[in-house]
């Protein structure tokens, strides 16, 4: 992940930004899948990184990519009731909720970080939420963090 | 009785009757004008128990794993209302053994912020006196003699405590103080709004400045009562590397970050590392701000029931975040 970034941190103002995406092996990675299988057109700005279940996702995940220089951070898992592990994302939620607000206490736009759920069935909402979260974050230009 | 011939009268009969091995208390440092912690093992010397608005330490860090010495010690220990709430955050999850400890709560008028008297002087301070209740005298090496308010010098974190009656002890010394309302008031987060009022870039430059000067002594990792990871701290480890080993502001910011997510939920905002800081960075601004969150999002105080559950290790299914 750490190299992934770096490499094109330094490139400028106007290169493309670069968001982290962290999805869960089992609805939202599929769902991507399901959106590249359907042809549904999206942004390529998006490096997905797949963990076995948002319950595995620690917010500090997500201030590491901050800190390596990622444009944006994006996080998506099961809907809740539907965890292949049952419970993980009721877990994950209320960190995510303190993530997002700690984030933004941090100097950093709430525009760079969102979690949401994407289900393995739903490409389209998939590309609706990629689609969306990055013209978010290009509206803000590429990012020169500062502390974090 | 004042409550300091209490916590001796307390300490002198737990050790004596075997009850403790140990008793931890305050004694006074080198001079009088500054408090360490005491441990006491012999019903004879309970005489060097002090108490008085200096003592600010938080000892329920030497209850932490690997702490007591030997490892199975029973242990006497004094604790103000902040502290109560830190070992009852321990409690809850089980990180200490209730039946080895025997606490003493102390009912606590508010600490003194020693480093803010320090800044009033250009002289070393060698004795702070507390001749009548609301008072500090202040003697520097010169021989100057200043006088306080004790409530204009409180700690900041004690101007706004909710819980100065230890919420959970064996034995109180002394009557308790009174407590705000908590039913009918909200929280004060009034230290933060200075904060929360400057835009995302001047976050970002405030939080770069004061975060250059960390060194990374990890004094407030060690200092903390509810951090217990010790020598398994990710921020130690190399491998995974999570917060690298450059010394710079990201690093540094990244590094205190890893420490507010480890004690969400846990964290009461004692202090402890506000005041253990070598070079004073704002720590409050974390830890204040995540309670403040905390308790906007479950109207959760951390370590104030003891049969509650820390709210990062239970779900609920009405929670309602996300879409």
């Amino acid at each position: 992940m750490a190299d992934v970034v770096n490499n094109e941190a330094s490139a400028g103002k106007d290169r493309p930004v670069k968001i982290i995406g962290i999805v869960c092996n089992w609805c939202s990675y599929a769902g991507a899948d399901t959106a590249g299988v359907g042809r549904y057109k999206q942004p390529a700005n998006v490096r997905l990184i797949r963990v076995p279940c948002t319950g595995r996702i620690d917010p500090l995940f997500a201030l590491k990519a901050f800190e390596k220089g990622a444009d944006g951070v994006l996080i998506s898992g099961c809907h809740p009731g539907d965890c292949h592990y049952s419970e993980g994302n009721y877990y994950a939620r209320r960190k995510f909720e303190l993530a997002e607000r700690m984030i933004h206490h941090l100097g950093i736009p709430k525009e760079r970080f969102k979690w949401t759920w994407v289900s393995a069935s739903e490409g389209q909402r998939w590309q609706q939420v990629v689609t969306e979260f990055v013209a978010a974050v290009e509206k803000l230009g590429p990012r020169e963090g500062r502390a974090l | 009785m004042s409550r300091q011939d209490h916590i001796r009268e307390f300490a002198a009969a737990a050790l004596a009757e075997g009850r403790v091995d140990y008793f931890i208390g305050w004694t006074t440092g080198f001079n009088s004008s500054e408090v360490i912690p005491a441990f006491v093992k012999d019903p004879a010397e309970v005489d060097r128990l002090l108490w008085n608005p200096l003592c600010h330490h938080n000892l329920v860090t030497f209850l932490k794993r690997n702490m007591p010495d030997p490892p199975d010690a029973k242990i006497g220990v004094c604790v103000k209302g902040c502290d109560s709430r830190t070992l009852v955050a321990l409690l809850q999850e089980e990180l200490v053994d209730k039946s080895r400890l025997y606490v003493v709560g102390v009912p606590c008028d508010g600490i003194v912020d020693r480093r803010r008297l320090e800044k009033e002087f250009s002289d070393e301070m060698v004795d702070i006196a507390f001749p009548e209740k609301g008072k500090v005298v202040v003697t520097t090496r010169s021989g100057v003699q200043r006088e306080f308010d004790q409530q204009a010098v409180l700690l900041d974190v004690c101007t706004r405590c909710r819980y100065p009656n230890p919420v959970y002890a064996d034995d109180t010394a002394g009557p308790a103080v009174p407590e705000p309302g908590r039913e009918e008031t909200e929280p004060d987060w009034g230290d933060l709004a200075d904060y929360e009022a400057l835009s995302d870039d001047e976050k970002q430059a405030l939080l770069e400045k004061v975060y250059s000067t960390c060194v990374r002594c990890f004094a407030c990792i060690n200092v903390c009562p509810v951090c217990v990871c010790w020598d398994r701290c990710v921020n130690r480890s190399r491998q995974p590397e999570l917060v690298s080993q450059k010394v710079e502001p990201k690093s540094n910011l990244l590094f205190q970050m890893v420490h507010m997510f480890h004690v969400a939920g846990r964290c009461p905002s004692c202090g402890a590392c506000d005041r253990a800081c070598p070079v004073e960075i704002p720590l409050y601004l974390l830890h204040r701000k995540m309670n403040k969150e905390l308790y906007d999002m479950f109207g959760f105080e951390p370590g104030t029931k003891l049969g509650e559950k820390p709210v990062f290790q239970v779900f609920d299914l009405a929670d309602r975040f996300g879409d």
